[in-house]
């Protein structure tokens, strides 16, 4: 008793209500207010970083999704002799085709219409767009058509934007007849020396290859190791050692991976150069840490009741972890293999060392095949002379981003739904 | 000390006689399981000594005694979790039904499911009530069928007196029910392999009075269908629920006996200090 009597009479009361409290509340305020401003000021920076880049790819990559077009009229019946369009039906339809002389008929027509320098106006290789609409309609050639061929890169340009002085003198010339029209040749084709015939599907399909060797490899094997190491590998320097090597391995440059894959699958193994399978396992290597570490957090947050429970009623050490572990950790490791993945489907530097900056004309039909990469197609179009690569450049761009997009909105969807599932 | 020792051999004796033991007396059921000498180390630390106890298929034996006296730790001996800690060593002799249980030839796994666990947190899967059940007899293979599978969960689901709760939710997740609910799923999962002994670690610590009176229920209903274990903080509960009770204090057994001898005359001056409240 005697001891609170005093302590209330020494006991100061705080002033809650004095100045500096209250001055101390308006700092906090403010100390408040000003966090909030900077994060929303980080988030509209960011925010408007992005939109600058989207809009000036897309403004500059939409274009190349288009072409600036002439029309040829061709008089095939005159012209081929009186071809019947049931010659290119059918299986014998493309060797009775390059019978034709499709290139010269083109040319003559063309000649016919714009004059003796005429072709110099159009596409070198606009004549195929006639082959393929023959193949797609063989009655054309029984009648006479009017067809929009591809012009040359240098009036493109200078039809979409600015272009030399002497191809903008051709534009306005030409002005009522160029057109634009949807570039197919861009979807379909592969790399190719003319701007107008360049396409996208070369790339876009050594990527897909590419990504689908990484995945392969790179998740089960990273999947596996994660488990190892948390789950059954004993915690002693070995393991210690190994879990900095891998920690380090994720921040290894990229280039040093593709280095590696130069010494070991070129080299030593003796796999062919530029091919979609060294460029995966050489991807597969840079993506695998990225995996481990991911998977280990992963497995690592699954809460140990779910395992002693699952221990308690008699599961082994690996029905545990394939049962409960894992389908509980599966959320977090995909999320770090999207990270990897994506990281890997923008590599191009370990994939230029093991020679996939090769010029590719054709799309790779096998993992072994000569392939190149989207990133990898966007630096060669980069480093061209030629302006109509410009718009490519952006527009491959484009592709990949919706590649990515499409890749990460997957992984996500399935991520999602494992979660639901649990 | 001498007393700790007097009450070790007169233990060991029991099983040579089965009747000098003071906790093991006529009418307590079969002999489930001995333990003899018992040590657990974590490391250089000791965190059990010289502990000798019997559990009866007819009694439930609580463990009480003071936080980090080694009765969880203990417990944790009996089917062996204690594996899962790399650092810890268990030395002496357990046996389950005269089995050595840390001989090399006895198969973990199939002691788990003969000996059940349940968690001081109810811990079921992030999975349906059914699948909750199902799990073990799945994994053990004691279902051939599906009718057998249900009837195994129905049962085991009756038994925990939780099938009247759920029985029309049976595909629900496991974690959506009540503290309480998923504790007595928890049981349930555990009698579903059908285990001879079933150890609970402190089961109603995280659980209100009402849901712990409920498993308090369970357990007296259990009683005799399979040997109990439960380590409790709560003495009142040790005094409820069970028919012997080991006094654990800083790793050693000091007593053991008869839970109503323990609660109203304790032989041993810790055992009185404690369950009268003056430590602990």
């Amino acid at each position: 008793m005697n001891s609170t009597a005093t302590f209330a009479e020494e006991r100061n009361p705080t002033d809650w209500q004095g100045d500096v409290m209250q001055k101390r509340i308006r700092k906090r305020y403010a100390a408040e207010r000003r966090f909030k401003a900077l994060g929303l000021g980080a988030i509209i920076l960011s925010a408007g970083f992005l939109a600058f880049l989207l809009i000036v790819m897309v403004g500059n990559g939409l274009r190349g999704f288009t072409q600036t077009e002439l029309p040829v009229e061709i008089d095939f019946p005159a012209m081929t002799g009186g071809a019947a369009a049931s010659q290119f039906e059918g299986a014998n339809g493309q060797a009775n085709l390059r019978t034709l002389g499709v290139q010269d008929i083109v040319n003559a027509s063309v000649q016919i219409q714009y004059g003796e320098k005429g072709t110099e106006l159009f596409s070198a290789g606009g004549w195929q767009a006639v082959s393929a609409a023959i193949l797609t309609d063989p009655k054309i050639v029984e009648t006479k058509t009017t067809l929009y061929l591809p012009v040359e890169a240098e009036i493109d340009v200078a039809y979409k934007s600015d272009g030399s002085a002497s191809a903008e003198q051709k534009v306005t010339e030409l002005d009522d007849k160029l057109s634009t029209g949807f570039n197919k040749n861009f979807l379909f084709n592969s790399d190719a020396t003319d701007p107008m015939q360049v396409g996208i599907w070369g790339a876009l399909k050594g990527s897909l290859i590419t990504m689908f060797i990484t995945l392969i490899i790179a998740f089960p094997i990273g999947v596996l190791s994660a488990l190892y190491l948390e789950e059954y590998a004993p915690k002693n320097r070995f393991t210690d050692l190994i879990e900095v090597s891998i920690n380090n391995l994720a921040a290894v440059p990229s280039i040093i991976f593709g280095l590696l894959g130069l010494a070991v699958f070129l080299n030593l193994f003796g796999l062919p150069r530029s091919a979609a399978l060294v460029g995966g396992l050489t991807l597969a290597l840079m993506t695998m840490p990225v995996i481990v570490i991911s998977g280990r957090n992963a497995v690592k947050a699954v809460p140990p009741s779910i395992r002693e429970a699952a221990l308690g009623i008699g599961a082994s050490q690996m029905q545990v972890v394939f049962h409960h572990v894992l389908p509980l950790a599966l959320p977090g490791i995909l999320t770090g293999t999207i990270i990897g993945m994506a990281r890997a489907l923008g590599e191009t530097a370990p994939l230029l060392m093991i020679g996939m900056r090769a010029f590719i004309a054709t799309p790779p039909s096998g993992i072994v095949e000569p392939a190149t990469v989207l990133p990898v197609q966007i630096f060669l179009w980069s480093d061209e002379v030629n302006r109509g690569f410009v718009e490519k450049t952006s527009a491959a761009i484009i592709v990949l981003l919706l590649f990515l997009l499409t890749m990460n909105a997957l992984a996500i969807y399935l991520r999602n739904r494992f979660e639901t599932r649990w | 000390m001498t007393e700790l020792l007097d009450s070790t051999s007169s233990s060991e004796s029991s099983t040579m006689t089965e009747s000098s033991a003071p906790a093991i007396s006529a009418g307590d059921g079969p002999l489930k399981m001995t333990t003899r000498n018992v040590d657990v180390f974590y490391g250089d630390k000791q965190a059990i000594n010289d502990v000798s106890i019997d559990v009866t298929m007819d009694n439930v034996t609580a463990f009480i005694g003071p936080s980090g006296c080694g009765k969880s730790t203990f417990l944790r001996c009996l089917n062996r979790m204690n594996d899962t800690i790399p650092i810890a060593k268990v030395t002496g002799d357990i046996t389950l039904e005269g089995e050595d249980i840390y001989a090399p030839k006895m198969d973990v796994v199939q002691l788990r499911a003969r000996v059940g666990m349940v968690f001081q947190k109810p811990n079921p899967f992030p999975k349906s009530i059914y699948d909750n059940i199902a799990y073990g007899p799945r994994i053990h293979g004691l279902a051939s069928t599906k009718e057998d599978l249900d009837n195994i969960v129905e049962t085991s689901l009756q038994r925990a007196g939780l099938w009247g709760e759920v029985q029309d939710r049976l595909q629900d997740s496991g974690t959506a029910l009540s503290g309480g609910q998923q504790q007595r799923l928890c049981i349930a999962r555990a009698i579903a392999v059908d285990p001879e002994v079933i150890l609970m670690d402190e089961p109603c610590s995280a659980l209100d009075p009402i849901a712990t009176a409920k498993i308090e229920e369970l357990i007296h209903e259990l009683r005799g269908k399979y040997a109990i274990v439960i380590v409790t903080h709560n003495m009142q509960q040790a005094a409820r629920v069970s028919q012997r009770t080991a006094f654990f204090h800083l790793g050693t057994l000091v007593e053991y006996g008869v839970t109503s001898d323990i609660f109203t005359n304790p032989t041993e001056e810790k055992t009185r200090d404690y369950i009268t409240g003056r430590y602990g």
